[in-house]
């Protein structure tokens, strides 16, 4: 019964990980230029990010080490230094373009800029992280984002076509926009495989102290909660494509076409449902991703770390995540475009994801971190599989970029 | 048992099992007609620059020197006799609170972080 109930909260948090600004800015742009055509990447990816994400946790409940430790301690500082220093500028746009959700979500309610709203926004999070516990992070806000589920319900109320549906859960050709079509799809497919959430992920299983009883729920956590995330990210598609492209909005260029589409279903009440699941599932990124910057630097050098630990207890890293925060609101202060920001990041993300997949199928075949739960042939060939992808999305991305970006 | 493979890099822990860094050099020392020794383990910044080079190495030692007095522009070493475990983590016999490895946080906590309400 306890771990019934540890499991239905690790799928509720997991949810709130995966659901960010690149998931629902991605599928909504996806939806309104290409209808349905995309399911197919966001099912892809959220296949993969399953993978990851269970051999991340199964890596740390067993070897009590996270993936950072892992990739420092196995491969030596000189092949961690690239994923590192690639990790930290991902994640940092990617933070930015989380707080620049929030601050867009700020606006929307309140009529304030949101470049006023970004330092502000900053401000909170890092008071949560500096005051909070992890449990607090992990399940409080995660709670919230249940709120996310109302594209589900619309989705639903809208009546789509399903075998439509299911037909663009298979990969296709697309018939115009085809610089355009494979850019959406890598912003997808890195919106949906974050370095970020396996790594958090991994960092989380030491935090709530795993052990090798945990690895049932953690499969179970992984594969239902990254399959629940993926669900909504469809459902975010199916609104877009029903509601935005059905209003002749094919471009999605503005964070402010975006509430539009919960209106049509709820009226008034969509466009506050809209406001807060956007501020919701950014806010919760932006303390997931602030965090795992600071777990990146104190795993990779051996610091003291922790998010339970009082601040003058591990210095280090509370620096981190503090200097992380507001360094990452000044773009937007400055008036960057989140929209923009959000979509350039996801690609860049994808672009990355070789540097820190590779690393998984040497880690999880070590006996001497996981033992006998050592990656099976299917788990191998997933990663394999990954790495390929990396490889191919790290070549494409920055082509497509200039083609095909907006 | 490899040097590079099983030390360089791993998690090191002091007795109370405190994560004090990773085993960012090795210290070895060559003797007359016999194979060498490893003597210690070396810590901290300047000892990870001096890996990406001798330069780099240089510069953050004048670097440390100049922040931290002169005490903290070497390497900090701990003797290897003082190994306790050798597994997935480095368990040495030493308290880090009575070595100088943590001065910079110490520093950070005192100056910056613990003025900050809450801390």
């Amino acid at each position: 019964m306890k771990k019934l109930l540890e499991i239905s909260l690790g799928v509720v948090t997991s949810v709130g990980g995966f659901l960010e600004v690149g998931s629902m800015a991605t599928a909504a742009q996806a939806g309104a230029l290409f209808d349905y055509q995309l399911i197919w990447a966001i099912v892809l990816g959220t296949v993969c990010i399953a993978f990851l994400v269970e051999m991340a946790g199964r890596f740390a409940a067993v070897s009590h080490h996270t993936i950072v430790d892992g990739i420092r301690e196995r491969f030596g500082f000189h092949a961690f230094i690239w994923p590192l220093l690639a990790v930290l500028l991902v994640n940092f746009l990617v933070l930015s373009a989380e707080i620049g959700g929030v601050a867009i979500a700020a606006e929307l309610a309140t009529g304030i800029s949101f470049q006023w709203c970004a330092l502000p926004v900053a401000f909170l999070a890092w008071l949560l992280l500096w005051k909070g516990t992890f449990g607090l992070i992990e399940k409080g806000v995660s709670m919230l984002g249940l709120v996310t589920l109302c594209f589900v319900v619309a989705a639903v109320m809208l009546r789509p076509d399903w075998k439509e549906v299911a037909v663009g859960a298979v990969p296709s050709l697309p018939q115009q926009d085809t610089a355009k079509y494979w850019f959406m799809a890598v912003s997808i497919l890195g919106a949906s495989i974050s370095p970020y959430l396996f790594m958090f992920y991994s960092s989380g299983a030491i935090e709530d102290q795993w052990d090798k009883s945990y690895l049932g729920a953690n499969r179970a956590i992984a594969g239902l909660g990254m399959g629940f995330g993926g669900t909504i990210s469809v459902a975010v598609l199916i609104v877009a494509a029903l509601v935005l492209g059905a209003h002749g909005v094919n471009q999605v260029d503005d964070y402010n076409q975006l509430p539009l589409m919960l209106i049509p279903i709820f009226g008034f009440w969509g466009f506050v449902l809209f406001v807060a699941s956007l501020g919701i599932a950014c806010f919760g990124a932006a303390l997931e991703v602030g965090l795992q910057q600071a777990y990146l630097v104190a795993q990779g050098f051996g610091w003291t770390w922790g998010e339970d630990l009082k601040p003058r207890d591990d210095p280090g890293f509370s620096l981190v995540y503090t200097l992380t925060l507001f360094l990452a609101a000044v773009p937007i202060a400055f008036g960057l475009d989140p929209l923009k920001l959000t979509i350039f990041s996801m690609a860049l993300t994808a672009a990355s994801l070789p540097l820190t997949v590779v690393p998984f199928l040497f880690l999880l075949n070590d006996d001497r971190y996981v033992g006998k739960h050592r990656n099976g042939v299917i788990s191998n060939a997933a990663v394999i599989f990954v790495i390929a992808l990396g490889f191919v999305l790290a070549v494409v991305t920055i082509p497509l970029q200039i083609f095909g970006g907006t | 048992m490899q040097l590079l493979r099983d030390i360089l890099d791993k998690q090191v822990v002091d007795r109370e099992q405190v994560k004090i860094g990773k085993v960012d050099g090795l210290v070895a020392e060559l003797r007359q007609g016999k194979p060498p020794r490893l003597v210690a383990v070396e810590l901290g910044s300047i000892a990870l620059a001096r890996r990406l080079g001798a330069r780099l190495g240089r510069w953050t030692a004048r670097l440390a020197a100049k922040l931290g007095g002169k005490r903290q522009a070497r390497p900090h070493r701990i003797a290897w006799n003082k190994v306790r475990d050798i597994g997935v983590d480095i368990e040495f016999d030493i308290d880090v609170r009575r070595t100088k490895i943590f001065a910079w946080q110490h520093w950070l906590r005192d100056h910056v972080v613990g003025r900050i309400p809450g801390a």
